[in-house]
């Protein structure tokens, strides 16, 4: 009945037992064995004085270790891959569209007509294709490149405020390009046509100086 | 009692940063950054050395970020990217130092000096003295136990995932640990009743 204790079992035990990883079973066995050997006791808070004097031992982290970290992440292969990347610039294109189809719309809100559809139809093809220019051009330079430029837009009003006037003058020269070119097209259906059309043709001219001036020009 | 809102896993946030949340992976190296730092430091014995080297080693992280394979922890993957990383700066320091080889007391050669104190974090002489034991008695180890104790106590990796970071069975990763520790409490006895 006389078992002599194997202390190093119970040396093992106390090393689990620090790490957090005894069941219960030896749990109660190193308990057992505790309450009755003083050497294991010492064993123990040998154990926990080490594990502290390497915690306190432990350098501190310098202050602008995560801010340098995060400055210095190069662009990695998978972001571009990422469909989440590809949802800004899809979404800037859809508002260049929009905002190009509505002034267009607002240009030519007039009666319709053959050339006046097809005037749409052409400035909403030259639109496409010039913002599939800028984005293959874009897409080519980089992507953190407009996210450095959106985030420098955003950071005034000011340059927000003025990207719209060029945004909406660009729209304007476009369409205003596009209208010429419609109006050469229509003038040429209409002198085919007799001098009945006449008038119409007249009004696509006035279009020339914008969306107001077409305004004016249907009122007279 | 209130507990504080729920931590997404270290899983769930590589997730978020491959869905493209860069904060994500902020929140990952604040997570990591002191256990990263201070295994690297005990490797390389250098406090600078050692934030570099985290540093780089972060940024490899998320560079191959999509290869990370979630069935295994975040931690194994990136303590395993770490210690290679502190083994060929090891190599290409020995190979530049070579002629710089001190002979210690006992004949061994040794690589390199103790952290310069300015660098650390003590301030007075017992501190300094402790700091350089601390030191010196991890250096003194075998290879073999000296990288679970850094592992467990700076890295603060459970047995499971230093086992698998080792490619070891559990049971041996327990018995060199114990020995490690052994060998640690023989050689720092004159600071463990401090």
């Amino acid at each position: 009945m006389n078992e002599r204790p194997d202390h190093t079992l119970y040396r093992e035990l106390l090393n689990l037992e620090l790490d957090g990883c005894l069941n219960v079973e030896q749990r109660s066995r190193l308990a057992a064995h505790l309450a009755a050997c003083p050497e294991c006791v010492a064993e123990r808070e040998q154990l926990r004085a080490l594990t502290g004097l390497l915690e306190r031992s432990a350098l501190p982290v310098e202050p602008d270790f995560k801010q340098r970290v995060m400055a210095s992440l190069p662009a990695a292969g998978w972001e571009s891959r990422h469909p989440r990347t590809w949802s800004f610039p899809v979404a800037a294109l859809a508002v260049l569209l929009a905002a190009g189809a509505g002034l267009l719309g607002a240009g030519s809100a007039r009666p319709g007509g053959a050339a006046s559809a097809y005037g749409v139809l052409a400035a909403l093809g030259g639109l496409l294709r010039a913002a599939l220019v800028a984005g293959v051009g874009v897409t080519a330079a980089s992507w953190r490149w407009s996210e450095m430029f959106v985030e420098q837009l955003l950071a005034s009003p000011m340059s927000l405020t003025m990207f719209g006037v060029f945004v909406v003058c660009l729209n304007l020269v476009l369409v205003s390009l596009i209208r010429r070119g419609a109006g050469r097209h229509g003038s040429g259906e209409a002198a085919a046509a007799g001098p009945g059309t006449g008038h119409r043709s007249g009004a696509r001219r006035g279009s020339h100086r914008g969306g107001r001036s077409t305004r004016g020009g249907r009122g007279r | 009692m209130t507990r504080g809102a729920v931590q997404p896993s270290d899983e769930e946030l590589v997730a978020a940063v491959l869905e493209g949340d860069r904060e994500g992976f902020g929140a990952l190296v604040e997570r990591y950054q002191g256990r990263l730092v201070n295994y690297l430091f005990r490797l390389l014995r250098n406090a600078e050395d050692a934030h570099d080297l985290a540093q780089e080693v972060l940024v490899k992280v998320y560079q191959v970020l999509d290869r990370y394979d979630p069935q295994y922890k975040f931690s194994t993957w990136l303590f395993r990217i770490a210690q290679n990383a502190a083994i060929d700066q090891i190599r290409r320091r020995r190979l530049k130092l070579v002629s710089l080889r001190i002979e210690g007391e006992d004949g061994e050669g040794r690589d390199w000096e103790l952290p310069a104190p300015e660098r650390g974090p003590y301030g007075d002489l017992r501190n300094r003295e402790r700091a350089a034991a601390i030191q010196r008695a991890i250096d003194g180890l075998p290879w073999e136990y000296r990288e679970l104790i850094l592992l467990r106590h700076y890295g603060e990796l459970p047995y499971e995932e230093i086992a698998r970071l080792k490619q070891m069975p559990l049971g041996t990763v327990k018995n060199k640990l114990f020995r490690g520790r052994q060998m640690l409490k023989e050689k720092l006895q004159g600071f463990l009743t401090d």
